[in-house]
């Protein structure tokens, strides 16, 4: 069954995410070849960029300080997505779903410490052929109410 | 730090990355993604795969890395867009290529593709841009 275009608009949010250095420098060892977390650690290999987790080399950046690699914004961007194709008035099969296209769109750097709220509405509700398009847009904003980071999340339903 | 007058079109960069058993769970660890396709064999079988597939976000992470790498600072990306075509599994080796097709003014516009060691394209229509102010 496709998703029921009267839930196009539906929102979700905004949802709360405190950002520490220890997210960031996980989520770094995990997507640059090395191993997260604090027993057995192992940091990124050099192809990833220093200025995300190597806190002198970014002390002496134009940042001042560490920042977020960009593509971080999945750990606090995903929720609205994933609220809505887990969300029960949708009735989606999550065994038919898959992950099909995204996009951010990058305003400013996320950095340790900050505040974040991150807002969904589903903006896009299409049926092609046996497959169905449920478009999520986010955005999320910091604690200085400054936008850092705009999500379009495509899941695609076999039907 | 690379300058504006740095970026050509026409440029090229890659980056390698091999998918060791691990690294779903670590993925997992690190960004909160505990679908059980990406940390159980058995359920990544009964989907029809050798056992757990990566996660798409993962992927799309090093898609933007290697745009950071080029771009030689986190904060000068500015978009990135791509669609997943395949699904990335343990033991995959992924292959990500780029290429700066313009530089407008302070836009970088980059084109980038993503393949297995079986040549096949991981991710499809993969485009990003960055921005270079001058300090």
């Amino acid at each position: 069954m496709p998703v029921d275009r009267k839930h196009l608009g539906r929102r979700y949010g905004p949802y709360r995410f405190q950002v520490s250095v220890e997210q960031i420098k996980d989520f770094v060892a995990a997507t640059g070849g090395g191993v997260p977390g604090h027993a057995f650690p192992s940091p990124p290999d050099r192809f990833h960029h220093p200025w995300t987790w190597d806190e002198e080399a970014a002390k002496a950046s134009p940042h001042g300080g560490i920042v977020a690699p960009p593509t971080f914004a999945t750990t606090f961007a995903i929720e609205p997505f994933a609220r809505a194709c887990s969300d029960p008035e949708l009735a989606v099969n999550v065994l038919r779903l898959v992950h099909g296209e995204q996009e951010f769109e990058f305003h400013e750097p996320v950095r340790p410490g900050d505040v974040l709220e991150t807002e969904g509405e589903i903006t896009r509700l299409q049926e092609r052929g046996n497959l169905d398009f449920v478009e999520v847009t986010t955005t999320t904003r910091n604690q200085h109410g400054r936008v850092v980071v705009k999500g379009v999340w495509t899941a695609i339903v076999r039907n | 730090m690379k300058r504006l007058q740095d970026f050509t079109a026409g440029d090229t960069f890659e980056l390698v990355r091999e998918v060791d058993p691990y690294r779903p769970v670590y993925y997992a660890g690190a960004s909160g993604d505990f679908n059980p396709i990406h940390i159980d064999p058995e359920v990544g079988r009964a989907a029809g795969y050798h056992g757990v597939i990566l996660q798409g976000m993962c992927t799309f992470s090093w898609l933007s890395d290697a745009c950071v790498g080029y771009l030689d600072d986190p904060a000068r990306l500015v978009r990135v867009r791509a669609r997943f075509t395949k699904p990335v599994q343990v033991g995959d080796v992924i292959r990500i290529e780029g290429r700066c097709v313009a530089v407008e003014g302070s836009a970088v516009k980059l084109e980038l593709s993503a393949r297995n060691q079986r040549g096949e394209d991981v991710l499809k229509s993969a485009v990003a841009e960055g921005r270079v102010e001058e300090r």
